[in-house]
């Protein structure tokens, strides 16, 4: 473990040299997600300019979910974008046999290499909104709801990992697996409104099959609404616990199918 | 007329075995889109839900289900991997081998998206046009489509598409300055799919935010067409509308050139 964070450390400190060298690069990374997210606010706002609540739920509430539905997100993004270049070019360039040779766990080599600073546009975007939002947004605050809302953010950003890791193992298998991640990481447009304006198949898949309703809406209920509050943020754990353990177990499957691409 | 069909088809063919190459990443944007339409689907569900009327803002249900398909299709027709392409042939140098061949630069480029574009227009067009015809036959009980309006939809789509590869061209250039270009383009692509429309109607816009939109570049790229199709033009708008598709195709294309004339003095700075 102690050796584990030491080689994390050394990586990243090679990651932010890098940065340093590319300020422009982070800016233009930072920036764009955060017009990326503006965007999505500002028709939010159009949308309420002319009707008073959207299935019940008041500006200000609709805010606080598309924002808080951004920090699990983004942590996500900031620590294992290296996992969307495994599914596009590692595997298939044959460039894999790096992490496969060296005495580290392939799985956190991948991980720890990459610390994407463009995810701050996220963070930053979804802390702002929160802050703006939740004077106002008519928030249960009692320091259970809190806590058990804040206990819901590092495993809503699991479920992000989870689907990337599951995803971007099967290109062990067909090589390149770019398009499959893309199309199942797409679904997080999912979590940025209320779960309840879905239709029930609808809900059922993205709180079941692909989570992300779980990264955004489940874990701010409580907040929004002060109902079942142990059942919500216990759906977000359990289902992102199974979730991981399953991608660890698609992951290992495919590194034991994984022959080089013989590049 | 000849000889350039000699030179330019194998850059069209070139495109289209890309395409066909890579199909499963198609594929895979294709359902992104079906994924956000879906999810914008019921979005606007809740919002005609609550706002109670039939009409929001001058659209009905049925005209908001088909302006979000027809839009997000529309864009990906118009969509130009130009920006992308050129910026990665400067950055590995290979920019030099497009230079030294006997033909045109932007033409070649043209060329090989005219191989995808016309995949798109099978895969892609016809399907969507042909299922919302059936919507709108399903919750209208009659039949809407013009065919007119089709035609002078895909007369405006193709305006809409050289706008759109020549602004493409103009940010491509922009890769001599930015090595971000992944960062870069999710900036690009946010600003227009805001600004042509293709997000919310440009109709939906405060006033004075709309007419400033409707006359820049990027309602033609997107939202010019849809509106199109969908009748929401008189005969004497549609023709002013297509007027200024002309008009900004013929600016772009100034533009780019312009750009690309200083660009070729910085590129031989870098050395190639």
């Amino acid at each position: 473990m102690r050796r584990a964070w030491k080689i994390y450390r050394l990586l990243a400190a090679q990651n932010l040299k890098r940065l340093m060298e590319y300020k422009v690069d982070f800016l233009t990374g930072a920036v764009s997600f955060l017009i990326d997210q503006a965007v999505g606010i500002a028709f939010i706002f159009i949308i309420f300019t002319q009707i008073p609540q959207l299935s019940g739920f008041t500006f200000e509430q609709i805010v606080f979910i598309y924002g808080f539905s951004q920090i699990p997100k983004g942590i996500d993004h900031l620590l294992t974008d290296n996992l969307w270049c495994v599914g596009y070019f590692i595997v298939r360039q044959g460039g894999f046999d790096k992490y496969m040779t060296r005495p580290i766990n392939p799985l956190f080599h991948v991980i720890a290499e990459t610390f994407q600073v463009d995810a701050i546009g996220e963070l930053v975007v979804g802390i702002a909104l929160i802050c703006y939002s939740a004077g106002s947004a008519g928030l249960y605050v009692t320091p259970l709801s809190v806590i058990l809302t804040i206990v819901a953010v590092p495993f809503a950003a699991l479920i992000y990992t989870s689907i990337k890791i599951a995803t971007s193992a099967i290109a062990f298998w067909i090589k390149s697996s770019g398009f499959i991640i893309q199309m199942v990481y797409g679904m997080n447009e999912f979590a940025k409104y209320p779960t309840t304006i879905y239709s029930v198949p609808v809900r059922v898949f993205v709180t079941f099959m692909i989570p992300f309703a779980l990264t955004g809406y489940y874990p701010v209920v409580y907040l929004l609404t002060g109902e079942n509050p142990l059942l919500n943020t216990g759906i977000v754990v359990s289902v992102s616990i199974v979730f991981f353990i399953l991608s660890l177990l698609i992951w290992n499957r495919g590194l034991s199918a994984y022959e080089s691409a013989g590049a | 007329m000849n000889r350039i069909g000699k030179r330019y088809v194998p850059f069209m063919k070139a495109g289209v075995q890309t395409l066909i190459a890579y199909r499963l990443n198609f594929f895979g944007f294709v359902i992104g889109g079906l994924i956000y339409c879906i999810v914008m689907f019921y979005l606007w569900k809740a919002v005609y839900d609550s706002a109670g009327g039939d009409s929001f803002l001058g659209f009905t249900m049925t005209e908001m289900v088909v302006y979000l398909f027809l839009a997000n299709t529309t864009t990906q027709l118009t969509y130009s991997t130009v920006s992308g392409d050129i910026g990665d042939e400067i950055k590995d140098g290979s920019i030099s081998m497009r230079m030294i061949k006997p033909v045109d630069m932007d033409w070649s480029y043209l060329f090989t998206e005219l191989g995808a574009a016309f995949m798109k227009v099978v895969v892609l067009l016809i399907p969507v046009t042909v299922g919302l015809e059936i919507y709108r036959y399903c919750m209208l009980g009659e039949v809407m489509f013009r065919p007119l309006n089709f035609l002078l939809y895909f007369l405006s789509v193709i305006l809409a598409y050289i706008i759109s590869f020549r602004v493409n061209l103009c940010f491509g250039f922009v890769a001599f300055y930015v090595k971000n270009l992944w960062g870069f383009n999710i900036l690009k692509n946010s600003i227009i799919n805001f600004l042509s429309g293709s997000l919310i109607p440009l109709a939906f816009m405060p006033d004075v935010m709309r007419t400033i939109l409707e006359y820049m570049p990027f309602a033609s790229m997107g939202y010019t067409p849809v509106m199109i199709y969908m009748g929401k033009y008189s005969a004497y708008e549609t023709a002013f509308r297509l007027g200024i598709q002309i008009v900004w195709a013929a600016v772009m294309f100034g533009i780019s050139k312009l750009i690309w004339i200083g660009a070729v003095k910085k590129l031989s700075v870098q050395g190639g």
